[in-house]
């Protein structure tokens, strides 16, 4: 039996476990890989391997099994009515990679929108591209305003790894000098059409400190010779992206960085391995590994290794560390300051505005530009001209211009050739921007571990307790009025404004639940990622975000997560870990 | 391309003038030419389906291009009857393709199918003002709504009444209307 025993353990020991295999846990293994580790990812949905699960990649619009690719009405309702609060992420083109929320509870004290795909890839596969830099500004906001707690790092420590991310992930954009929006290393920018040009000019001469730029996106524009021999390729736009890329243009787990691992020969991937919680060997103050809940069997693993990542997106991760209890960690694991999952942030949207931009009748486009335009922030800089008396930090808008197609047309009256021929063409010029703003660190924005609901295995469930306070509600109205500023300055016409509200977690950019910080008492992770009070595991998601900025955050998980296994693996080397 | 403006106004004006849809009269059609399908309903009744398929193509008519029956409007309609509309759309719709039946029996002696042209779209005529009135309920504007769906989302819809460019590769920002001519697909 004892011999027994130590096969098994032999058989399930790696020199690195990665949980999840999103964005952060692809570069995760992909860093420990390259650096020698044999290495275990650990994903918690099924696989989907590049190329050939994306099964609805090159569907025509006539080939879908229901009216226009939607889903019914009595589906949506009962399989995903936490999904669909989106708006646009499930259809029946995409329905396969998102979670049924009736086998997924979670409890709303609040509103709280958790919007998530299990599979291997997670996110990646869906997020929205756009990839930029948090700046000096974002990393010392903390401790100049005293908010929560200072970061532990400043953008010098980050920006090699920017570059490093960059370099490997591709990103277009175009460089606009601005100490706010670092530049980071672009493939030549996506175009702007000719009402966003002309947005543009507008705007930037009657109103000084604003600026547009294409929005910087994770897709290949001029591949490198690193990016095509991995089989990547071009951008075709498309802009189907959401259904998985079949050139491989768009940065994913699936098409990037988990093929590179599997070319080391180090990497063992296991979906279907739902990790519930972390071994702590309580003498040596280590983790030896972690328990994982096999899927398929329903039976209890264990998985060990000297260094585990987490890196099971934000809110899992906390899951995980709540869930693992112990004599020394009575409040879950490294919970000594009790901030695993508070903190929670997210960016929150829904408000902008809209105008249509006449003199443009004749002009149209070609090809699906898979991004759109992008207004810096111009708030809070630090100079007397920016700052804001009502609220602190800021937001950018995201936004676009286009002319609407058939779908504008559902409701027009009549009935004829006349009506259809006026449907063929395309509509107004309309142009629309949409804020992201910044969410402060509140200790208790909060999610909690849940045990008197439990999930089909059995598991404990989360609850959410999060809002937006005073300072965002003030930005919120501010977002609302520049936005109509903007559009009103270059001349279009109807500019209308709205706050179409927001739910907590519809920004699908949760972070904060183990934030990074100098002090143990007030935060979870050192500057290295490392959990303050157990140096062999490194939290590297969202999770880790002692501040949101109001940029997406996905480049910068990125970053922390290969300057942390770059310190794991020297450390490892030392036989510090 | 000259005649764009009007059509946008008619597009965004409240409704389309009652001369705009008489020019259909004198477009050749051929709604009423055929009253046996091609294709099996599985949710209507072969008499509603027969109905259907002369009112998607009023709706959606051949123009320069094919309409609604040649692509297959009427079929795709049945089928989304049975996987996609709940049960409440359904009965609306149907109600309302034997109301088609009743009114016409009714005011000329005989079937919807049966009539010519300018009596169906008579009567269409009177559908598509109850349904200005009751946008989202009124039978006509969901089997309009279907229609519109069915037709833009087809091969032909897609393909020659609009643009379709599945790897469009370049993305070019501002190019002369005149050169694409329609409105993208997608």
């Amino acid at each position: 039996m004892a011999n027994l025993n130590t096969r098994a353990r032999k058989t399930n020991t790696y020199d690195a476990i990665v949980v999840g295999s999103g964005i952060a846990g692809g570069w995760a293994a992909k860093e420990l890989t390259e650096k020698g580790l044999k290495t275990l990812v650990l994903e918690r949905g099924p696989m989907v391997r590049h190329l050939e699960d994306y099964p609805t990649a090159t569907m025509n619009p006539w080939e879908t099994k229901y009216p226009g690719g939607k889903l019914p009405a009595a589906e949506m309702k009962a399989h995903y009515p936490v999904q669909a609060r989106t708006g646009y992420t499930m259809t029946e083109y995409t329905q396969h990679f998102f979670v049924k929320d009736d086998e997924h509870p979670y409890t709303e004290t609040q509103r709280f929108d958790w919007i998530r795909g299990y599979h291997v890839g997670g996110r990646s596969l869906l997020w929205a591209r756009q990839t930029y830099r948090h700046s000096p500004m974002d990393f010392e906001a903390n401790a100049r305003e005293g908010v929560g707690v200072d970061w532990p790092i400043r953008y010098r420590d980050l920006a090699p790894w920017y570059d490093y991310v960059e370099r490997f992930i591709g990103v277009s954009g175009q460089a606009e000098g601005l100490a706010h929006l670092p530049d980071g290393q672009f493939q030549p920018p996506m175009e702007m059409n000719c009402v966003e040009k002309d947005l543009k000019a507008r705007v930037e001469a009657n109103i000084p400190d604003r600026r547009i730029t294409i929005g910087r996106a994770a897709h290949l524009t001029a591949p490198t010779e690193e990016q095509l021999a991995q089989g990547r390729g071009k951008c075709q736009n498309r802009n189907l992206c959401i259904r998985g890329c079949p050139f491989g243009a768009y940065f994913s787990s699936n098409s990037s960085t988990l093929p590179a691992v599997e070319r080391t020969g180090n990497l063992t991937l296991r979906p279907g391995s739902i990790v519930t919680s972390l071994i702590l060997d309580e003498k040596k103050g280590k983790a030896t590994g972690v328990r994982v809940l096999d899927e398929a069997s329903g039976q209890e693993i264990e998985f060990y290794a000297d260094v585990v990542f987490l890196c099971a997106s934000t809110l899992n991760t906390a899951w995980i560390m709540l869930n693992s209890t112990s004599t020394r960690f009575p409040n879950g694991f490294g919970n000594d300051s009790d901030q695993v999952g508070r903190n929670v942030m997210d960016h929150h949207l829904g408000v902008g505005a809209q105008a249509e931009a006449p003199g443009y009748e004749d002009k149209y486009y070609s090809g699906r530009r898979p991004n759109g335009i992008y207004v810096p922030r111009f708030r809070n800089l630090g100079d007397k001209a920016s700052a804001r008396t009502d609220y602190l930090r800021g937001f950018g808008y995201q936004g676009g211009a286009g002319r609407p197609g058939w779908e504008r047309t559902l409701n027009v009256p009549g009935f004829g050739a006349d009506r259809k021929a006026a449907l063929s063409q395309p509509g107004p010029w309309m142009v629309r921007l949409g804020g992201f703003g910044e969410i402060l660190p509140y200790a208790d924005n909060r999610m909690t571990l849940n045990t008197a609901l439990k999930d089909k295995h059995g598991l404990p469930t989360l609850t959410f307790n999060v809002s937006l306070r005073e300072n965002e509600i003030a930005m919120r109205k501010d977002m609302r009025l520049a936005a109509m500023e903007m559009l009103d300055a270059a001349g279009f016409k109807n500019v209308v404004g709205a706050d179409q509200g927001y739910g907590p977690g519809l920004g699908i950019h949760e972070m904060g639940t183990a934030r990074m910080g100098r002090d143990p008492k007030t935060s979870v992770l050192n500057a290295h990622n490392q959990v303050h009070a157990c140096k062999n595991v490194y939290i590297t998601d969202g999770a880790a975000m002692t501040s949101a900025s109001c940029v997406n955050p996905s480049l910068t998980y990125m970053a922390l997560t290969a300057r942390a296994v770059d310190h794991a693996v020297s450390s490892r080397r030392r036989g510090e870990l | 391309m000259s005649n764009y403006p009007s059509r946008r106004q008619a597009l965004f004006g409240a409704t389309l003038t009652f001369a705009a849809i008489w020019t259909t009269l004198s477009l050749p059609s051929a709604a009423t030419a055929q009253t046996t399908l091609s294709w099996s309903p599985k949710v209507l009744t072969q008499a509603q389906a027969q109905v259907l398929e002369v009112a998607v193509e009023l709706i959606m008519p051949a123009t320069d291009t094919p309409g609604a029956r040649e692509a297959g409007v009427a079929r795709f309609i049945d089928r989304a009857m049975g996987n996609f509309y709940d049960p409440g759309q359904v009965k609306t719709m149907r109600d309302g393709l034997d109301r088609m039946q009743t009114d016409a029996q009714a005011a000329y002696g005989t079937s919807f199918t049966a009539l010519d042209e300018r009596r169906q779209i008579e009567l269409l005529t009177r559908y598509d003002a109850e349904a200005t009135r009751l946008p989202l309920t009124h039978f006509f504007a969901l089997i309009r709504q279907a229609t519109t769906v069915g037709f833009f989302t087809s091969e032909t819809g897609a393909t020659r009444t609009l643009r379709y460019d599945p790897f469009p590769g370049e993305y070019r920002g501002c190019v002369p209307l005149k050169e694409i001519g329609r409105a993208w697909a997608t």
